[in-house]
């Protein structure tokens, strides 16, 4: 008997997270130069929908805890797309420890510790190696509290 | 402009210049990569963990996507070294490749232009057609390649891919020796043109819009001629004298040969070279070279000639630039029939 409420107040908690405790919502921007009014050019941000080989794309992962409970041990794991390559540096988030992974996710370390095994010898990864972004909170998202998470990525 | 009397041994090579006039250089590659595919779709998704009330939960955010759009640019690269050429000569070749170095594909139109500055003289393009296509790949302008109309054949490049290119010029009659003249190629992208950054919205590939890139869907660049309007004489001459006291061309006889060099017109011949191969069927005798009489050492060192053995065994002799005012220059060396 024990073990079936055990079973049931179990599932009702898995049910209760489908119903995204935590929103998260992901942009993607680009520059863009444009003349003002003064006649001079000026850069802005504007959503990305046609990008070249070359451009650089921004992603901004904005989180909120609409739930009515503090939200701990918050992990914002972001994998880089095949033809795109992190930009080094780019990753930011306040509060927040980034690591990154090279092996496709199974492992993660802060960038200067990253190391890719090349041939049997081990070797400082670069930018290009990065398959994943990780943002780990330091504290816990309080109800109702928001995060920003922030990367770039070249297309190659 | 060149006459030698041959008896028993073959021809003599002269060169006229000490820089390497080589018809089909390849040169370094200096078109980038393409890049990703025009209209691959780029998508992204993050996750969040975080436990709550001590169950650990995991939701995505939603997944953001933009197409990659078709970037225009084009490379023109010159592959000839400079062409030596004659006062009047017709049909005379440039070699260049057009590259794609754009993410998408895009057809190539072609234009010549020979009224290019900082040249001595202008070649005339040639008539009806003065652009061709290699399209034997030979890397020589020949009668199998096809000549290019402009709006009829432009060459369809997919991304990375090249052509060859020929810009066939006449040069005028009344140029002189060195002249230069300068012809250009110039490859512009059917879909545009102009400052990079235009957009041309929905005309990319597959009708996602194309960006010009950094070259803005054209380049251009020019190759030369050089005119060569030196004429020089080279004679060579032999005499035979066998181990009998004849001149019996025999098994162990002495064939001492001699090549005159003249410049016999206005002009001169920079680092004209003397190049003699030794018969297959003769020895060298060795210490035999003299230039005007004086001896030279056998060895490469630094006087005007060696007997080379690098290659194919032979008499090289350097006259340095040579002119009607210098006269006949004398080279004399022996063989003995093997």
């Amino acid at each position: 008997m024990k073990l079936t409420t055990g079973i049931a107040l179990l599932l009702l908690a898995i049910t209760a997270a489908a119903q995204s405790h935590l929103d998260v919502q992901t942009t993607v921007q680009k520059e863009e130069v444009f003349v003002n009014a003064a006649g001079e050019e000026e850069k802005r941000m504007v959503t990305a929908e046609r990008v070249v080989p070359g451009e650089t794309v921004y992603y901004t992962i904005t989180f909120t805890n609409i739930s009515d409970d503090s939200a701990d041990n918050v992990v914002i794991t972001n994998p880089i797309s095949e033809n795109l390559v992190y930009l080094d540096g780019s990753a930011s988030g306040e509060g927040m420890d980034i690591v990154f992974s090279a092996d496709g996710g199974e492992s993660f370390a802060a960038a200067a510790d990253l190391a890719v095994t090349e041939d049997g010898t081990s070797r400082a990864a670069t930018a290009e190696d990065i398959t994943h972004v990780r943002w780990v909170m330091r504290n816990d998202l309080a109800a109702g509290a928001q995060g920003i998470a922030r990367f770039a990525a070249v297309l190659e | 402009m060149e006459s030698a009397s041959r008896f028993l041994a073959p021809a003599v090579n002269w060169l006229r210049g000490a820089s390497l006039l080589c018809a089909i250089c390849v040169l370094p590659a200096t078109a980038s990569a393409a890049g990703t595919a025009v209209g691959t779709l780029i998508e992204n998704t993050a996750s969040v963990d975080f436990t709550q009330l001590g169950a650990q939960q995991t939701t995505n955010s939603n997944t953001v996507s933009f197409l990659v759009a078709e970037r225009i640019d084009v490379v023109v690269t010159l592959r000839s070294g400079q062409v030596t050429v004659l006062p009047g000569a017709t049909a005379q070749a440039l070699l260049f490749t057009v590259t794609n170095t754009g993410n998408g594909t895009e057809a190539m139109d072609l234009a010549i232009n020979s009224v290019v500055p900082g040249d001595d003289f202008d070649p005339i393009p040639a008539s009806p057609d003065s652009i061709f296509f290699d399209t034997d790949g030979s890397g020589d302008f020949n009668t199998g390649d096809v000549a290019y109309a402009a709006g009829v054949n432009d060459p369809v490049l997919a991304a990375d891919e090249s052509v060859d290119v020929f810009l066939v010029n006449n040069i005028p009659g009344t140029v002189t020796d060195s002249n230069l003249g300068r012809s250009e190629l110039r490859a512009t992208a059917a879909t545009g043109s102009g400052a990079a950054g235009t957009v041309f919205a929905g005309q990319g590939d597959a009708g996602v819009d194309a960006v010009l890139g950094t070259t803005g869907g054209t380049a251009a660049t020019f190759g030369e001629y050089i005119v060569d309007d030196v004429a020089i004489n080279v004679v060579k001459s032999q005499v035979v004298s066998d181990p009998m006291g004849g001149s019996m061309p025999v098994v162990g006889a002495t064939i001492s040969y001699t090549i005159s060099v003249e410049v016999v017109s206005a002009g001169t011949a920079t680092a004209a070279t003397i190049n003699d191969v030794i018969p297959t069927w003769s020895t060298f005798v060795p210490n035999s070279i003299t230039l005007n009489g004086a001896a030279l050492s056998d060895a490469m060192d630094g006087d005007a000639g060696e007997y080379d053995l690098t290659g194919t065994p032979a008499v090289v002799v350097r006259l340095g630039d040579l002119t009607q005012a210098d006269g006949p220059q004398s080279i004399v060396f022996q063989v003995t029939i093997d």
